[in-house]
């Protein structure tokens, strides 16, 4: 094989793309994995993992020069003194927002894989029905039974830590040993059961950390540190998990700054040849070919290569002759809930940083319940805690007392924002603007998406359903807040290639491959067909695994 | 959505984080980069004092041990808005002729009590003008509520300049707490913890457990 020729391409080295690589390599393939950004090995490039809060100029927080650089990352948390690094700079890879879209990327070996919320969740077949009940977007082409064995072979390896619940509209997953709920939200917990009769259930979130040993990750130590990276391994990222597993198979090529601009599409065979990219580094154009490409460079940017690709057959991009790529944007909508006061408990603390907090899986026009005024549903994340030095002691002013008081944990609080789905629009959009140009002069993508009635007016049960939840758990002085939402904040980008069962409305079929070019799957955000309520990476895990299988059959069957 | 992140959004969410917590989360919507006036020397010296006056030193270290002074002006320098660094600025005037209004001498030949007294009030001072802020935020939210609705969506709403008072205790409580001597010496320091307890015991004069970040 001559060095720019592979079994299979991936692009992208985020959650999906490490799935892709160890996947098709211990499946016997030769593949090379092609990142945009720079690398960062495990353990050795977590740089700010172990430093102290003191040893940053600013303790952590952002500076106006900060602000200047970064014209989106300012608008919500990315924008730290601790985890800039990992974020990528806005002004070297600009978009345009027709209406404000607030897009937080990863640009470097593991993705967003370093940096994601690890929540961590299966659908259920509600999710998978609820487009064809109630006609929004199209059916999903698979059903939970064909995903189920998936979901299973990603969880043993990923490792997952929960408890089994025993919920339709959430399944269990394959579990490590969950890490528990802290005294105040057991007491929450149940008396919510016992107030809404087994119908709605806090319980512990379900994350990718590893509670018990399993080869080559330690297990969780507590530190909640997660977001720069963990030198224990006890979180699943590519760094992580998949890839060394895919590493150790010897058939793996990790090619970073290599930023895919196009797929070589042949259209006599129909199919795809390879990728060109552009060296970020040297802004050398280079050309891999492979039997299959794996696309995997995160919902948009997925879609973006599939724009510039088989232009002159298809001038929309490879994919598009349904007319729905780049179409149906989909992320989760939050940051509203309600929070309050839990009185009593002066006695009882807790030990260790929790890098997780309650969940309360959705309860909203589930099958056989009341109707509400909109669509699908939403579950809660949230947190019992003692408060911490920043608090306001009102009665306190200033003097050793106060020193002492703030140097003691605070009294209880507890709260909790909603994560809502949001419906397969459309007319919610990405598209090229070819007028504007990134660092590398490559056109850029124009966002164009909004939220409508039906997630308005969930938003309204969203903060006054924890609002009743926490009243009827005897909480106190509860007030509901709405910090505004806007779409890309949930970092959830989805649906920009769904998957379908009919190539006139949809980009990829059952398998994730596209209708059009049949050896090429993509199995990142942008094959989703609805977005659930609950974290999507569960899903593209267990999507990936299940294509990348696929795929290796249909070679072996020299179907492509 | 990181862990870290979703505490403060659930902690910050009632408004019952104190005055000027924002400052550590958000920016001003027009930055402008650097320090509009400089610090002097005797202006760390100053603050060093009004900040152990805040967190004296007891059996744990007090605020000027953590270097406070030194502290507040780099973030005062690096992350203020241009409009909260005037107000800083001119409340290291302010602060000192309020000391001389009240003990007829400067803040820093005042002696302890005397500083404290000042303090006191000026912390009152600060309370009292702080509950003109939820209107001003509501009027805020408002307006950019209704430019984003007239498709002005680059529109972002202004934000309250905090009494000097509250920015100089809250700088020196977040500076005392984040340092090294604050940690170490007033709080329970458990970088590792290696395990989790949902059920501890607690009795009142236990400290904190703080960690790396």
């Amino acid at each position: 094989m001559a060095d720019n020729t592979f079994d299979a391409i991936v692009v992208g080295s985020g959650i999906s793309g490490g799935w892709a690589a160890k996947e098709l390599t211990e499946r016997g393939l030769k593949v090379i994995m092609l990142e945009r950004g720079h690398n960062i090995e495990h353990i050795k490039d977590y740089e700010s993992t172990n430093k102290p809060t003191w040893e940053y100029p600013h303790r952590g927080g952002r500076t106006q020069q900060m602000i200047k650089e970064y014209p989106v990352l300012k608008r919500d948390y990315p924008l730290n003194e601790r985890s800039l690094h990992w974020w990528v700079k806005d002004s070297e890879c600009p978009y345009t927002e027709t209406k404000r879209f607030d897009w937080f990327r990863g640009y470097h070996v593991g993705g967003r894989s370093l940096m994601w919320g690890r929540q961590t969740y299966r659908w259920s077949d509600i999710d998978f029905e609820a487009n064809a009940v109630d006609g929004h977007g199209v059916d999903w082409p698979i059903r939970y039974k064909e995903i189920d064995p998936w979901y299973t072979h990603v969880e043993k390896f990923a490792g997952i830590q929960g408890t089994v619940e025993n919920l339709p509209q959430l399944p269990d997953s394959h579990f490590l040993p969950g890490m528990p709920l802290n005294i105040v939200e057991k007491d929450v917990a149940a008396r919510i059961k016992q107030h809404y009769d087994n119908k709605r259930t806090l319980i512990i979130g379900r994350t990718a950390h590893v509670t018990a040993p399993i080869p080559g990750r330690t297990p969780c130590q507590y530190r909640n540190m997660c977001a720069n990276g963990c030198p224990f391994g006890a979180y699943f990222s590519t760094q992580s998990s998949t890839l060394p597993a895919a590493m150790a198979t010897g058939k793996l090529t990790l090619r970073p700054f290599s930023i895919v601009t196009e797929i070589i599409y042949d259209k006599d065979s129909k199919k795809a040849k390879g990728v060109r990219i552009l060296d970020a580094e040297t802004n050398q154009t280079h050309e891999f070919f492979s039997k299959v490409v794996f696309l995997c460079a995160s919902a948009f940017n997925s879609t973006w290569v599939l724009m510039n690709s088989a232009t002159d057959i298809w001038p929309e991009g490879l994919g598009s002759s349904s007319g729905e790529l780049g179409h149906n944007v989909m992320d989760h909508h939050f940051r509203c809930g309600a929070n309050g006061d839990v009185e009593g408990y002066d006695d009882k603390y807790y030990y260790g940083f929790r890098p997780t907090g309650f969940y309360v899986p959705r309860f909203r026009n589930l099958p056989g319940d009341e109707k509400r005024g909109y669509l699908r549903g939403f579950g809660y994340q949230g947190a019992a805690n003692r408060q911490g030095w920043s608090r306001e002691v009102r009665e306190m002013n200033i003097g050793a007392d106060l020193k002492d008081m703030l140097a003691e944990p605070g009294p209880w609080r507890i709260g909790a924002t909603a994560f809502g789905e949001i419906l397969p629009y459309h007319d919610n959009t990405i598209s090229l603007d070819k007028a504007k140009k990134d660092k590398w002069n490559l056109p850029v993508l124009a966002m164009n998406v909004t939220i409508r009635e039906n997630e308005k007016t969930m938003r309204v049960d969203m903060q006054n359903d924890m609002k009743e939840m926490l009243e009827a758990a005897g909480v106190k002085n509860v007030d509901t807040y709405d910090n505004e939402y806007f779409p890309g904040m949930g970092i959830h980008e989805m649906g920009t290639a769904r998957m379908g069962k009919d190539p006139k409305t949809s980009v990829l079929n059952a398998n994730n491959q596209v209708w059009d070019c049949k050896n090429v799957f993509v199995t990142d955000g942008a094959c989703m067909t609805s977005a659930a309520c609950v974290n999507p990476s569960l899903t593209y895990m267990a999507l990936t695994a299940r294509a990348a299988a696929f795929a290796v059959d249909e070679l072996n069957k020299k179907n492509i | 959505m990181d862990r870290r992140e979703l505490l403060k959004l659930i902690a910050l969410a009632t408004g019952t984080a104190f005055v000027g917590g924002e400052f550590f989360l958000s920016g001003c919507t027009n930055p402008e980069a650097g320090p509009s006036v400089e610090f002097s020397q005797d202006d760390v010296a100053y603050l060093d004092e009004v900040g152990e006056t805040i967190l004296p030193k007891t059996n744990s270290p007090g605020a000027k041990e953590a270097k406070i002074g030194a502290f507040m002006t780099i973030m005062v320098n690096d992350c203020y808005s241009a409009a909260d660094q005037k107000a800083f600025h001119a409340g290291l005037q302010q602060l000192n002729d309020e000391c001389k209004k009240m003990h007829d001498v400067t803040f820093m030949k005042a002696t302890p009590e005397q500083r404290k007294s000042l303090l006191i009030k000026l912390d009152g001072d600060a309370k009292e003008y702080a509950k003109k802020k939820p209107d001003f935020d509501a009027q805020q939210v408002k307006k950019q509520k209704e430019e984003h609705e007239k498709g002005n969506t680059g529109f972002e709403k202004e934000r309250w300049t905090a009494h000097y008072f509250s920015m100089m205790k809250q700088l020196t409580i977040s500076g005392y707490y984040t340092s090294k001597e604050g940690r170490m010496g007033s709080m329970r320091y458990t970088p590792v913890p290696g395990k989790y307890d949902g059920d501890l015991n607690y009795k009142k004069g236990d400290k904190a457990f703080a960690g790396l970040d």
